[in-house]
């Protein structure tokens, strides 16, 4: 009996202490900080902006938004080059329609082009917002602070200049929103959006220094010749001829500028960030044989379809610009691929290929054979060359009744062109303001042809309504001079933004 | 024994003399029909008289009969009587059943076990050999067709491959796969268990059942529960294995070459080949991938024990090549299970597997060759790959990936269980702690030569990828059950409190340029490190939970049951990081009840009806909650364009985030019929699905490259789950059931702010269409209404334009007069509204037959791959009937490639309906006398066929597409790894 009482007793103590002991040990992961996780190998929004590392990478990353495909695949070849007479959709007839109708202007609101543009360009605007509010909150140098909010102004400042040229009014949005602010922005009238494009290139041009003036390293930032000429665009748009020469002849003078003595140099490897260059997208293609971080979709989309196979043949240069060049141009041959051409870099020739008609193909997007896949493209994007702001102060000059300042610098970017071939391309000479402006004109549709800039040029001009419906009869004056505004931020701000005019 | 058989000599020599009058020595033996074990003190009766003996520790018996042809009644408790007419034999074999399995046996439920007729929730069981008769290395697989209100279907075709499994229809917008339980640690991958290993497989339905899971009960839960020891004499040894050749249940009707250039020429408009005819039937490129494959299994496990340990050990090794060429999955798995009687009052306890894999992937060569034309040879008369590029092809010659691509591995290994122990205190109580882990490792290698078979199937560069991730989850729980019966009550308690973790990480990097393809050069090192790349992640959370769950039950008659969970979980912000998750059920055991007694033909009746809440955490991505800041956003600077590291904040996230909340009710009837031969349960459901995670789209100008996601939307499931079981014991056993899961799954709100989701983008096109009032992912597009067949009718018809005579006229389905995007209108759902099962076996004479039968219908799949033409590939031989002006087809248009008549439209939609011969099994059990001749206690062998039958209206392979990560994109044949049927043949030995 008295065995039995024991036995009882131990299995008591130790079955507790036993249990007892488990129960403080299980108390100690009862801890809150058990439960708090942080991502791993990751930044989180609350740890960032404390560091000037992390002042230079998130400026840096607003340059990455423009490799995205929303920024220079379809949505920005196709309300660029495609939409207007430059080029036609190209690639097979029935591939990406939704690229030919924007060619044929049976696009409506819903496009997948003009809405990727759209997001894509907020996103870039997003991500300057970001950097441009917590920079100067970061302790660090403080002139490499100031250049950095000057990129990042830059950056949104020229988003911006895009957005307001293809959609008019916009959404001014300068910070990152508030949840209660989400559903009801309105358009920001594109007076006042000029009057802050101005204001953010003023502030660049401030803080940014020449080409020259970085470091090596840093070869590619925006730089004061890049926002001198942004901002000379910004002023051709509103038709205020002197700060365009202004601007222009800044840059002209800043010697940081020439023009190179090749045309066809530009577009080629060797001329990415030349002389010519002010301001272009960098892209490399990853050594491995994989999409790198670098890559761009842009040498994709517009490259040789069939044999050589280099992409998928969208952005098919038009008839109607094949037939603007003068007789011997050398700048066509530039531009343009032809089936039997054999490529730049002489490693094939083009073959026919019976899935795409009236076959032809972007030269300017064209690259040399590169690790990877297509879609590794390495080809830097040209967003603003010298010739350009040649041409832009030439046409400033005429407008501003100095013809023969206007002559002088049309005839700088001709005799280029011209190479040593003294039978083509002669100077001009007219000192007819009119006559002189529709040679201009024309030379800046040549000279810059499938360079993205001939929507915005003709849509400068006021002449949409008299060029497109030649090329494209589906073109309404009164409703295509500007895009319509995605249909789903009509619908979520609930009408709070207005469509455009047709749609 | 000898005893025995001395005194059955002795009372026969005794009744010698007057066996003309009819008496006659029967001997026997009477074993469980289920697990072939003896069945001992089994009571004989000899009708009509009171003769009557017992089964001995073997479950023999020798019974001297006394009347002429008599009839023997065999009762044993909890068995269904069985009455054997003996005609004229003097030896028997008896298989009993137990009695309506459904209500008697002991199932698993969370945290404990209960008597089936206790259960207030819904709860299937699902034995272990039910599981190990299907060839599969996955136990998932396994389970297709076997549990009422589940759904079940192969994930792919590709070895080892597991199974998307829906529990009462698909409960959310996103993550809708079950728990899994196994021996108490939860995981969301079973892959590691070796069927044969499985004791019973519980699948937790209701809330009742699965709400003790809380936040991640709202999906199901399964519970696998391994075969632990048995206490026996001497230890059990069995040595089982199966071999089998798999191969490909159908092959798609394509165009043979010379149907194929016709068609071009067609196409064309002019004769690219010049006589089609002389090209024969060309290359089947079908065959040209498919193989017969074979699949084989080998197991070797001990089990036994004493009064003071019980033991089970297992080894087994499974093989399984793919009907793919050079795709593979072995895998070779070890358990220890384990439990040990210390003292009086305490015992210890384990469950540990060891499973090591090797996996070869094949690349994805079905949609190759489903495309390619032809009119190729997989090598053209040099010897080379051939190269389509005539076509401005942009696919790969199939072959040629198999040569080149095939060099990729993966190796894993997965060491798994729980270890625990059991402490009886005070009276009535017992507290266990219990510790699982899951520690696992994976490694991949992948080589890629250098290579070019044509300009768009090239590798410039080789290429070596290595990967590897490493897991490590644990929990700990602590719980103390008390449980007390007095008079005619009896309640057990349980109550509990868990802490869980789960790590993983993953490594890897690649390089290219190797000096050579010799495997022992395939190391990193070896490859030009300008060329690196490489990766490091991890991921991690914490769960702390409190548990607790009463069962009261009052003269065996009244149920009622209350469970809740109070789980805090590190995926969300601490303010929104608790969830309480309670549940309520009763039962009402009306067998005893008088009305039900004076029924002669119902034996046992029990209604149920639960309502509970439940949580889906798994919906929420890693750290839902957390502003996470993306890297590797280069920007590119410098005259070497290097990439300098950019980050930023790029989308927009909601600390409020909370799991979503799930909640059932349930209503069961269970009934017994027929001394028990006839078993019925029945469960009607309603499970609404509340604070479904889902992105709320916000204006784009806003800049967040992710809407930001939130708890609004709403899905329910409402079904019902019937099982029929007929059983029925005796010389001839057999049985026959039937599982019908009729289910109606319906979205009844998405995000405010968003009426609609769109997925499935086919060449820019939405083939998928989630909106309130119908399924989740349902089909959308045009409808076809017919075909062009006149210019005029073309003229006079709305038109989406460049339609020509011959191509589909789609319908203007909402009859504006105007044919454009508005006229895409719901075709159909891709979720089954029933599936059903059918199972039936006999037992005769040591002969067993098993067939398993299964179907689904009422869905559609959607023939994706058949929609993409981005150049000129092969075409389904339904174009063989293709408009033209001789014949103007009213059903086939005009052969394009691509284009109009590649819209998105029903023209791809097909019924998914199918009924399939799962498995077909013929074995044989030697007899008793025969094994024990070679010291074997029992040997039985077998053939099996899986898959070997199918009726369906899919022109695919198979018509089952589910989508374990997608809910929007489920029905879709894209064109994967198609699943096998196969024959093999096996023996099982027990010593």
């Amino acid at each position: 009996m008295k065995n039995i009482t024991r036995s009882i007793e131990i299995k008591m103590t130790t079955g507790w202490r036993m249990i007892m002991a488990l129960l403080v040990l299980t108390a100690v992961s009862c801890s809150e900080d058990f439960l708090e996780r942080k991502p791993r190998g990751q930044l989180t929004y609350d740890t960032f902006f404390e560091t000037p590392d992390h002042a230079v990478w998130a400026t840096n990353a607003i340059y990455h938004q423009f490799r995205s495909w929303e920024m220079c695949a379809f949505p920005w070849i196709g309300i660029t080059d495609i939409i207007s007479d430059d080029a036609d959709k190209g690639s097979t007839p029935n591939d990406a329609l939704y690229v030919l109708e924007l060619d044929e202007f049976t696009f409506d609101a819903a496009n997948a082009a003009v809405t990727g543009a759209w997001q894509g360009h907020y996103h870039a605007i997003f991500r300057a917002n970001l950097a441009i509010d917590n920079i100067p909150g970061i302790e660090m140098d403080s002139t490499l602070r100031a250049r950095l909010i000057g990129e990042a102004k830059f950056l949104r400042a020229y988003t911006y200049f895009r957005l307001v040229q293809w959609f008019g009014d916009v959404p001014l949005i300068t910070r990152t929103l508030n949840d209660d602010e989400y559903y009801n922005q309105e358009r920001t009238s594109k007076e006042l959006v000029y009057d802050f494009i101005e204001t953010d290139l003023l502030d660049a041009i401030g803080a940014l220094p020449e080409k020259d003036d970085y470091a090596s390293a840093d070869l590619g930032r925006a730089t004061k010749g890049a926002a001198r000429g942004i901002l000379a665009k910004l002023y051709a748009v509103k038709h205020d001829f002197p700060k365009v020469i202004e601007q222009c002849d800044a840059i002209i003078n800043s010697g940081e500028y020439s023009l190179l003595a090749r045309y066809a140099d530009n577009f080629l490897p060797v001329g990415e960030h030349g002389a010519e260059s002010i301001f272009e997208i960098s892209a490399v293609a990853s050594q491995a044989a994989i999409v790198g971080p670098g890559a761009t979709p842009f040498n994709m989309i517009q490259g040789v379809r069939g044999v050589p196979n280099l992409g998928w043949g969208f952005n098919r240069p038009s008839d109607d610009l094949v037939a603007e060049y003068e007789a011997g141009d050398p700048r066509r041959q530039a531009t343009i691929i032809y089936v039997g051409e054999v490529l730049p870099d002489g490693s094939t020739i083009v073959e026919d290929n019976p899935e795409v008609l009236n076959e032809r193909y972007n030269q300017k997007a064209w690259v040399p054979a590169h690790s990877g896949l297509q879609d590794n493209g390495p080809g830097n994007i040209r967003v603003l060359r010298y010739s350009d702001i040649l041409l832009l102060g030439a046409e400033a000059y005429n407008e501003e009744n100095n013809p023969a300042k206007a002559v002088e610098y049309l005839n700088i970017v001709r005799t280029r062109a011209r190479g040593s071939n003294n039978f083509i391309l002669p100077n001009v000479t007219t000192m007819d303001k009119a006559e002189l402006r529709e040679s201009i004109y024309h030379e800046r549709r040549v000279e810059l042809a499938m360079e993205q800039h001939r929507w915005f040029d003709l849509a400068r001009w006021g002449r949409l309504g008299d060029v497109m419906p030649l090329v494209q009869p589906g073109f309404v004056a009164t409703k295509h001079i500007l895009l319509p505004l995605p249909q789903s931020e009509i619908d979520l701000t609930g009408g709070t933004l207005v469509q455009n005019n047709g749609y | 024994m000898q005893m025995k058989t001395l005194r059955i000599l002795f009372y026969s020599l005794l009744w010698l003399p007057f066996t003309s009058i009819a008496q006659t020595t029967v001997t026997g033996l009477v074993l469980d029909a289920n697990s072939n074990d003896p069945l001992i003190g089994v009571t004989i009766l000899e009708a009509q008289t009171d003769h009557g003996t017992l089964t001995d520790l073997d479950g023999r018996f020798t019974f001297v009969v006394s009347s002429a042809d008599p009839t023997l009644i065999f009762r044993y408790t909890g068995y269904s009587t069985v009455e054997i007419k003996l005609d004229g034999r003097d030896q028997l074999e008896v298989k009993m059943a137990e009695e309506a399995t459904l209500f008697d046996q002991i199932v698993v439920v969370g945290y404990g076990t209960q008597k089936k007729s206790d259960l207030t929730g819904a709860v299937s069981s699902v034995k272990g050999k039910d599981i190990a008769r299907i060839p599969t290395a996955n136990v998932e697989q396994a389970l297709q067709g076997k549990v009422s209100g589940v759904y079940v279907a192969p994930s792919s075709g590709t070895p080892g491959a597991g199974a998307v499994i829906r529990i009462r229809g698909t409960g959310t917008l996103n993550n809708a796969n079950p728990l899994y339980v196994i021996d108490g640690m939860i995981t969301y991958d079973a892959s590691n268990v070796n069927p044969e290993d499985v004791e019973s497989i519980e699948v937790l339905k209701d809330a009742s059942a699965a709400a003790i899971y809380g936040s991640r009960g709202a999906n199901g839960v399964i519970l696998i529960t391994t075969k632990g020891g048995k206490t026996r004499d001497k230890a059990s040894i069995t040595a089982s294995g199966y071999y089998g050749v798999q191969q490909v249940t159908k092959q798609i009707d394509l165009l043979n070459a010379a149907e194929f250039a016709s068609a071009y020429n067609d196409f064309r408009g002019q004769q690219y080949f010049p006589n089609p005819d002389s090209l024969g039937e060309g290359t089947n490129w079908q065959d040209e991938i498919f193989r017969n494959a074979p699949i084989y299994n080998a197991s070797l496990s001990a089990n036994g024990g004493s009064e003071q340990y019980q033991f089970n050990f297992s080894a087994n090794y499974f093989s399984q090549d793919g009907i793919i060429q050079n795709s593979h999955y072995d895998r070779l798995t070890f358990r220890i299970n384990g439990e040990y009687k210390l003292n009086s009052f305490m015992s210890i306890g384990h469950n540990i597997s060891n499973s090591s894999i090797r996996e070869d992937v094949a690349p994805g060569v079905v949609n190759t060759a489903y495309r390619m034309p032809p009119v190729y040879a997989p090598r053209d008369s040099t010897g080379d790959f051939s190269d389509p590029t005539f076509f401005g092809l942009a696919i790969a010659n199939p072959a040629a990936d198999l040569y080149y691509k095939s060099d990729n591995h993966n190796t894993g290994s997965r060491l798994f269980g729980n270890l625990y122990a059991d402490i009886d205190f005070l009276k009535n109580f017992t507290f266990r702690t219990n510790f699982g882990f899951d520690k696992g490792n994976r490694n991949s290698k992948y080589f890629e030569p250098k290579f070019e078979v044509s300009a768009s199937q090239l590798n410039k560069n080789d290429r070596l990828s290595v990967g590897t991730s490493s897991t490590n989850d644990w929990i700990w729980e602590q719980t103390l059950t008390y449980d007390h019966t007095w008079d005619e009550h009896h309640i057990t308690v349980l109550g509990g409190y868990t802490a869980e973790e789960r790590n993983s990480s993953n490594l890897g990097g690649s390089r290219e340029n190797f000096p050579g393809t010799a495997d022992e050069l395939l190391y990193l090192s070896a490859g030009n490190d300008t060329t690196q790349m490489n990766y490091q992640g991890a991921y991690d959370e914490a769960i702390n939970s409190l548990l607790f769950r009463a069962n009261y039950t009052f003269k065996n008659k009244y149920l009622l049951t209350v469970s809740f969970r109070r789980d805090q979980s590190s995926r969300f912000t601490k303010t929104n990081r608790t969830g309480n998750f309670p549940s309520a059920s009763i039962g009402w055991n009306m067998t005893d009840e008088s009305f039900v007694q004076g029924l002669d033909f119902l034996d046992r009746l029990k209604v149920r009806a639960s309502y509970g809440v439940l949580g889906n955490q798994a919906s929420a991505s890693g750290y839902p909650s957390t502003g996470a800041v993306t890297s590797a956003l280069y920007g590119i600077f410098g005259p070497n364009e290097s990439l300098n590291q950019g980050a930023t904040l790029i989308s927009l996230s909601n600390a409020n985030l909370q799991w979503e909340t799930s909640r059932q009710a349930d209503i069961g009837v269970e009934m017994g019929f027929f001394d028990g031969r006839l078993a019925m349960e029945v469960d009607w459901y309603n499970r609404e699905t509340y604070d479904i995670i889902a992105a709320v789209p916000i204006p784009d100008y806003v800049g967040s490259q992710a809407d930001p996601v939130v708890n609004t939307a709403q899905v329910n499931n409402q079904g019902w789950d019937i099982t029929a079981n007929w059983r029925q014991g005796g010389t001839v056993a057999y049985n026959f059931g039937v599982i019908v899961s009729p289910v109606t799954n319906s979205v009844e709100k998405l995000a405010n702010g968003r009426s609609e989701i769109f997925a499935a983008f086919l060449q820019g096109e939405p083939a998928s269409h989630t909106v309130v009032g119908l399924p989740i992912g349902g089909f959308y597009g045009y409808k076809v209404g017919g075909i062009f067949q006149t210019q005029e009718e073309l003229d006079n018809s709305p038109k989406l334009g460049g339609e020509k005579v011959g191509d589909i006229r789609f319908q203007d389905t909402n009859l504006d007069g105007i044919l454009n995007g508005d006229d895409r209108v719901y075709l159909g759902s891709p979720i089954p509204t029933i599936t059903y099962s059918f199972t039936a076996g006999v037992e005769w004479n040591g002969f067993d037959f098993n067939a398993d039968v299964l179907g689904a219908g009422g869905h559609y799949v959607f023939n994706a791959k058949e929609t993409f033409r981005f150049s000129v590939y092969n075409w389904e031989q339904h174009v063989e009937d293709r408009w033209t002006l001789e014949n103007p087809s009213l059903t086939e248009p005009r052969i394009t490639n691509g284009g109009h008549n590649y819209k998105v439209s029903d023209r791809f939609l097909e019924k998914g309906d199918f009924i399939r011969l799962r498995s077909l099994s013929l074995g044989y059990t030697l007899p008793a006398g025969v094994s024990s001749k070679a010291k074997i206690d029992r040997m039985r062998v077998y053939v099996t066929g899986t898959n070997i039958w199918t009726s369906q209206e899919y022109s695919g392979y198979s018509p089952e597409f589910p989508n374990a990560g997608n809910t929007y994109e489920v029905g879709f044949d894209f064109g994967g790894y198609p699943i096998a049927k196969s024959w093999q043949a096996g023996i099982e030995i027990q010593f």
